[in-house]
């Protein structure tokens, strides 16, 4: 193993860490105010394809070390696709099952990589007349099969561990003090368990109070696979709004004709979250005109190519002889 | 303590795991997610799919006597059983199961409160994914009992009654037909006119078991203005969500005459000439917006 020159044993040593940090890419063109340094921060240059990858370890590492899991012993966990990809992944290579729990709402190209990935999946139907408190299919189904087969399954709930947080307290969060050389005046996120922004929002305010944590949250009836508003976020218990200077809503399609730009105009094949958290930097850097902000693109836009076209039914244009 | 006016129609997790095994006590689970028996139910529990065992499979109708009966009996459930129903999405099906349950005149039977969220994130309350096994037994229900089924004629009869539109806010007001993903529909959006608006979910608490005697009395006869005195209706998009506001006005509250109209929204919003009312009720309560 030679880590300077990425040289690995096996792909989990390519996980990152402050000594092997996802890259950040300034933004040029759509930066509306040259004055206000804009980075984006590629998660999807983990090696499993998304900022997952990062809490997906936590978990992992954590059952494999206490013996949880064993040869007869694997994973069952509720994931909108990224997180499954990279446990299914990991898994494999520590040799262990992996069953996913995903809503049926889940792009089918995520579907079908956490199949390639060798997960075991359930596909569960989408949420109907949901009220508070009622939980959410995919948690429920997947507690059901860690509760009524213990001896064939253990689910380490990414909404609910801490580990999922501490995951960005220790690797995401160094990595961007480290990178920006301790000068980042404002972190852009999106909301899904919450475990990114907590956990690098929790580091970040404690090398610097100063550092202004920015959540972006898609309209409400959105379409944005992995993302949840406020309304939505009951089922996380990593929600800390305490630790958020400000939650500012986008309107959905936005996501889309914003992963769109990225791809067109900064060369950043960026997926749908990430034109979110565009939109909402670019709003906050008009208004505050200077500072060093980074924000972080979850993943690319390959498992999003479904989803592209119905939001934006040109790009299938042209595909046809 | 609790003060409805029928207690005996609920009993707690803790009550079933207290009773498991007792013979003469019966769990059945009936899901709207209906893989999630398979995954996992209460030891001994037998499961109904509402989609393919709770109503006719040819006619849009409940199922028949005969029908009620075989299933009935093909689980073990004789009539002198005291049956405690539960299930997903609190108790949605499991109150239409009640509801059905009642029609045929089954004497003993109730939900488990909090359906089956509260027992899945209760410490220590098993799951199992083994089929208990069952001894056919002879079932004989009692003629159909129309009184607590309300047709379309009824909701069109044009007397003073209760109708109470338990759908979200989306459907009641016309902005949507029905919640997204699901494959029953209506050809046209809004709510029956003169329809008060009380989502089925204002009569829960987080943890899904049923709101205190006061907050739902509050929560129907002051908010929304349902008149104790007359009879009721209650309606939703295929008659589940309904049953469980049916099962809170009857059992809960203690009013007479309150019917399920479960042909609901899929049969009226799709009725040639029928009066639509779209838009907000001004009654609609606002914790429930």
């Amino acid at each position: 193993m030679a880590t300077d020159e990425r040289v690995y044993d096996n792909v989990l040593q390519a996980l990152p860490s402050a000594e092997n940090p996802t890259p950040l890419v300034r933004i040029n063109r759509l930066n509306p105010v040259p004055g206000f340094t804009l980075f984006a921060k590629l998660e999807w240059m983990n090696p499993f394809g998304s900022v997952k990858d990062r809490a997906a370890w936590f978990l992992l590492r954590d059952m494999a070390e206490r013996g949880v899991l064993t040869e007869r012993r694997g994973v069952v966990e509720p994931t909108s696709g990224n997180t499954g990809i990279s446990m299914a992944a990991m898994a494999a290579v520590l040799g262990f099952r992996m069953r996913a729990v995903v809503p049926n709402r889940v792009p089918l190209e995520k579907k079908v990589l956490l199949r390639i990935a060798g997960a075991d999946l359930d596909v569960v139907k989408d949420a109907l007349c949901p009220s508070p408190g009622m939980g959410e299919g995919a948690i429920n189904l997947a507690k059901t099969r860690a509760k009524a087969e213990g001896e064939r399954y253990a689910m380490p709930n990414q909404y609910e561990n801490e580990l999922n947080a501490q995951a960005h307290y220790e690797t995401t969060g160094p990595e961007l003090w480290r990178q920006t050389r301790g000068g980042i005046s404002h972190l852009f996120v999106t909301l899904g368990t919450c475990g990114t922004a907590t956990g690098c929002a929790r580091f970040l305010k404690e090398k610097n109070p100063a550092v202004k944590v920015v959540a972006i949250q898609p309209s409400e009836g959105h379409d944005v696979p992995g993302l949840r508003n406020v309304a939505e976020l009951q089922v996380s218990r990593l929600f800390s709004p305490e630790l958020l200077d400000e939650i500012l809503e986008v309107d959905f399609e936005l996501a889309y004709t914003g992963a769109l730009a990225l791809a067109r105009q900064e060369g950043l094949l960026a997926g749908p979250s990430s034109g979110l958290v565009l939109e909402g930097a670019r709003r906050v850097i008009e208004r505050e005109t200077t500072g060093l902000g980074v924000m972080i693109f979850p993943d690319n836009v390959f498992k999003y190519l479904s989803a592209m076209v119905r939001h934006l039914p040109d790009l299938a244009g042209g595909t046809a002889p | 303590m609790n003060k409805y006016v029928h207690p005996e129609m609920l009993v707690t997790t803790e009550w079933v795991f207290q009773n498991l095994g007792t013979p003469g006590i019966k769990l059945v689970e009936v899901d709207v997610d209906t893989q999630a028996y398979d995954a996992g139910h209460i030891p001994g529990a037998v499961g109904f799919n509402w989609q393919t065992q709770l109503q006719d499979q040819v006619t849009r109708d409940i199922l028949d006597k005969p029908a009620f009966e075989a299933l009935l009996g093909g689980a073990g459930i004789s009539s002198r059983d005291r049956v405690v129903l539960y299930g997903d999405n609190n108790n949605w099906f499991a109150a239409y199961a009640l509801w059905l349950f009642k029609i045929y005149g089954h004497k003993e039977v109730c939900l488990m409160d909090g359906g089956r969220m509260k027992w899945l994130n209760e410490a220590d309350r098993p799951l199992t994914t083994q089929v208990a096994p069952v001894t056919p037994t002879p079932y004989s229900a009692k003629a159909p009992d129309a009184s607590i089924r309300a047709r379309v004629q009824e909701v069109l009869k044009g007397v003073r009654q209760n109708l109470v539109d338990v759908r979200s806010i989306d459907e009641f007001t016309g902005r949507i037909l029905a919640p997204p993903g699901l494959s029953e529909t209506a050809q046209r959006a809004g709510h029956i006119p003169g329809a008060k608006s009380v989502p089925w979910s204002s009569a829960v608490r987080a943890d899904g078991t049923f709101k205190e005697m006061d907050e739902l009395r509050h929560l129907y006869f002051v908010e929304a203005g349902l008149e104790p005195s007359l009879p009721t209706i209650a309606y939703c998009r295929i008659g589940e969500r309904s049953s469980h506001t049916w099962f809170v006005l009857t059992y809960l509250l203690g009013l007479e005459h309150v019917k399920n109209y479960d042909g609901s929204w899929t049969e009226y919003g799709s009725m040639v000439g029928l009066p639509i009312e779209r838009g907000a009720d001004k009654k609609i309560p606002a914790a429930t917006m």
